[in-house]
């Protein structure tokens, strides 16, 4: 008995982990509506947006299916310190706000974005095999997405630092340090990774580590970088609860008119 | 061969344009039209396109807020689709700006020198969630029936780029019914959030259709847009179908119409309303509505911002 | 050797073809500054609600269109049933009287796939 129940909380977990990063990168993805280079992109990457934000709510449905409560509530009505994503998927786009002088680096947007897709991929490959078959059949559907997903943020990236402009290199390089010191984040399996991994659920963090480094070293090498790949979890482990401010604030703004009255129908 | 169309004196060329139109054909990007069928169509379809640009800012405020994970994408959604029915209208004027070679970026520029105007009802603010429901419900409605209107447009890049945008559009005008049956079938709270949206929207649902004749504002360019077989129905028209379709509507809901006058008139068959103040729509053409600079400063700032992004992918010729 | 910036805006037109059998339809033009962007948000901007199984792009100067004076090459006389099956319709009466049935168009594009042996 006490297997099956640790399993249930294994399966919640990382449901939450999956459902938690999709949804604040989505959020993220959607203050930048827009707001892009131009007027095509915008239109392009609002589409990924919306199909994150669609994964994120696959995974609050089958929260919601154990009993975890509804998918709307999961998503709208969680203090920070009860979110799972990673700290890297919750930081600002950049200073200032999405309504007023939003001082946005789209290099941090590219960044971030090939990193996540590109490491969302490998998670979700994984899943394929999960022992919790309601999570490999969702990872099945999920993966038909990512496919556009990963071309469009891997050309982004190959292309802005293979244009060989001093700006633009400059740009990405910089945002590339600041993404990897919390990038192992989104690797990171929390508490109870060793019986995610034990149960058959994922592979474990260094194992997926490894592939995304594998997956990203040609890319990097294709476009000069040094594929020397060091990622840590510089401010804390999302997935236990650690976060910083710049959730509490998402957060605030995501729920604003949710929790203006939390029974009614919207 | 002396009948070779470049030969043509330009009084036959016109005449052959007019022919060409009347008889329903439709005039395409390459072919030879007057100055002034070109420059109405830029004027008309350059603020078509920058209006849809511009009124994606007052929907996108909402899109984080939206209160449930369907919410959320469904505005996603409609934002996306105001984004690309700019992208469709942009590629259509800046092909008719090509002998004046001018180009998207130039008209990014007229925008923020305010020599190119958006619509006057993305200068208003939007307050709350109601509002975002409104915009769909009301301001798409209203959209949807000047839009229709050209989807027979002489010009046929542009009815054809109407036709796509049309077919989103209804999609854009039921996820506003959306948001506003669920807030008018709930709390009190609620149904206030409608109610004020539609107070403080009517005005500007009204100057929308625009002015009914030349002498509200001084300018109209609905005659020339008529006989160029551009659309079909007067400035007046389009507000009495609005009035047709919607009034109903609100009324049904169990919500009022800031306007005591409003009234069908039996006899001439047209709806009788307060005039609103014409002479806002000379302020928001000068950029002086509630949120026009707020909306042009965002929109300066995202295009500078990403200013390295097309300077380094632009290709270098050699 | 001088270098200079081109535009970050390139025209392309963009085509799709639904399934692997449909021919190819044009949608509309976009802007972009190569044609591996140009192709990544070919889908997103004009095929978001639609299936497609394939889509191409192609740098609108790379089209060779007609002028109006060319359009003018490609009237004809509608006088050309030899050139159609319409032109040889009275043998499907002329095959009648030897108890015969007309191989038309229906018929032999049924043979696709195979013919069934009879006698």
């Amino acid at each position: 008995m006490r297997n099956e129940s640790l399993k249930d909380i294994a399966i919640k977990e990382l449901l939450l982990q999956l459902a938690d990063d999709d949804f604040i990168h989505s959020y993220r993805g959607a203050e930048w509506l827009g707001l892009a280079p131009h007027i095509e992109e915008d239109v392009a990457s609002a589409s990924i947006s919306q199909d994150t934000m669609g994964h994120a709510a696959i995974y609050y449905k089958l929260l919601d299916e154990l009993g975890e409560g509804d998918a709307d509530k999961l998503a709208h009505d969680r203090p920070a310190k009860e979110r799972r994503n990673a700290i890297i998927l919750e930081l600002v786009n950049g200073p200032g706000h999405y309504m007023k002088d939003p001082d946005y680096d789209w290099a941090f947007a590219v960044v971030r974005n090939y990193f996540y897709t590109q490491a969302k991929a490998i998670k979700v490959q994984s899943l394929h095999s999960c022992s919790y078959e309601p999570l490999a059949e969702v990872a099945q559907k999920v993966q038909m997405e990512l496919y556009y997903h990963l071309m469009h943020w891997k050309t982004w990236f190959v292309q802005l630092l293979g244009s060989g402009h001093l700006e633009a290199v400059s740009r990405m390089k910089a945002a590339i340090g600041k993404t990897m010191p919390d990038f192992a984040g989104v690797f990171s399996l929390g508490q109870y990774g060793e019986e995610m991994v034990e149960l058959g659920l994922i592979e474990g963090e260094a194992v997926l580590q490894k592939k995304w480094i594998e997956a990203i070293t040609p890319i990097f090498e294709s476009v000069g970088l040094a594929a020397t790949i060091q990622i840590g979890m510089a401010r804390g482990d999302g997935r236990n609860g650690q976060h910083t401010e710049d959730l509490e604030k998402a957060l605030k703004t995501l729920s604003e008119v949710y929790a203006s009255d939390k029974a009614a129908s919207w | 061969m002396n009948v070779l169309l470049n030969d043509m004196a330009g009084e036959e060329k016109l005449n052959q344009f007019i022919a060409r139109i009347e008889a329903g054909e439709k005039i395409e990007a390459d072919d030879w039209m007057p100055e002034e069928y070109r420059g109405t169509l830029i004027k008309l379809i350059s603020m078509h396109g920058i209006s849809e640009i511009m009124g994606a800012l007052p929907e996108k405020e909402w899109v984080p807020k939206a209160p449930t994970l369907n919410r959320k994408l469904g505005i996603m959604a409609k934002v996306q689709d105001e984004m690309g029915h700019g992208q469709l209208l942009l590629r259509v004027a800046e092909d008719l700006l090509k002998p004046y070679s001018k180009k998207r970026d130039d008209l990014m520029q007229d925008l923020f020198k305010g020599d190119l105007k958006f619509h006057n009802v993305f200068h208003m603010e939007a307050k709350s969630w109601g509002d975002a429901g409104l915009i769909g419900w009301l301001v798409d409605g209203a959209a949807i029936i000047s839009q229709t209107n050209m989807l027979g447009a002489s010009y046929g890049p542009y009815a054809r780029a109407l036709q796509r945008i049309c077919a989103e559009e209804v999609f854009h005008a039921q996820h506003g019914e959306a948001i506003i049956m669920a807030l008018a079938e709930g709390t009190e709270e609620q149904r206030k959030l409608v109610q004020d949206s539609i107070n403080y929207w009517w005005e500007s649902l009204l100057l929308f259709f625009g002015p009914p004749s030349k002498k509200e504002v001084g300018t109209s360019k609905q005659d020339i847009t008529i006989k160029y077989k551009i659309r079909t129905s007067t400035n007046e028209e389009l507000r009495q179908a609005f009035f047709s379709k919607y009034v109903k509507r609100i009324l049904s809901l169990g919500f009022s119409i800031p306007d005591e006058t409003l009234r069908f008139d039996k006899e001439s068959e047209t709806w009788i309303y307060q005039q609103p103040d014409w002479g806002k729509l000379k302020v928001f053409a000068r950029n002086e509505g509630p949120r026009s600079q707020d909306r042009l400063s965002l929109r300066r700032n995202s295009y500078e911002k990403n200013k390295w992004v097309r300077e380094a992918l632009a290709p270098k010729i050699i | 050797m001088e270098t200079r910036q081109g535009n970050y805006f390139e025209e392309f037109e963009v085509f799709s073809r639904k399934t692997q059998s449909s021919p190819i339809q044009y949608h509309f033009s976009l802007l972009a500054p190569n044609e591996d962007i140009a192709i990544m948000m070919a889908q997103e901007n004009f095929m978001r609600r639609e299936a497609v199984d394939d889509i191409w792009v192609v740098k609108r100067r790379n089209i060779r269109k007609m002028t109006a004076e060319e359009k003018k090459t490609l009237q004809r006389i509608d006088n050309k049933d030899y050139r159609t099956t319409k032109g040889y319709g009275y043998l499907k009466k002329k095959w009648r009287k030897y108890e015969q049935g007309m191989l038309d168009e229906k018929e032999i594009m049924s043979w696709a796939g195979g013919v069934k042996n009879e006698e």
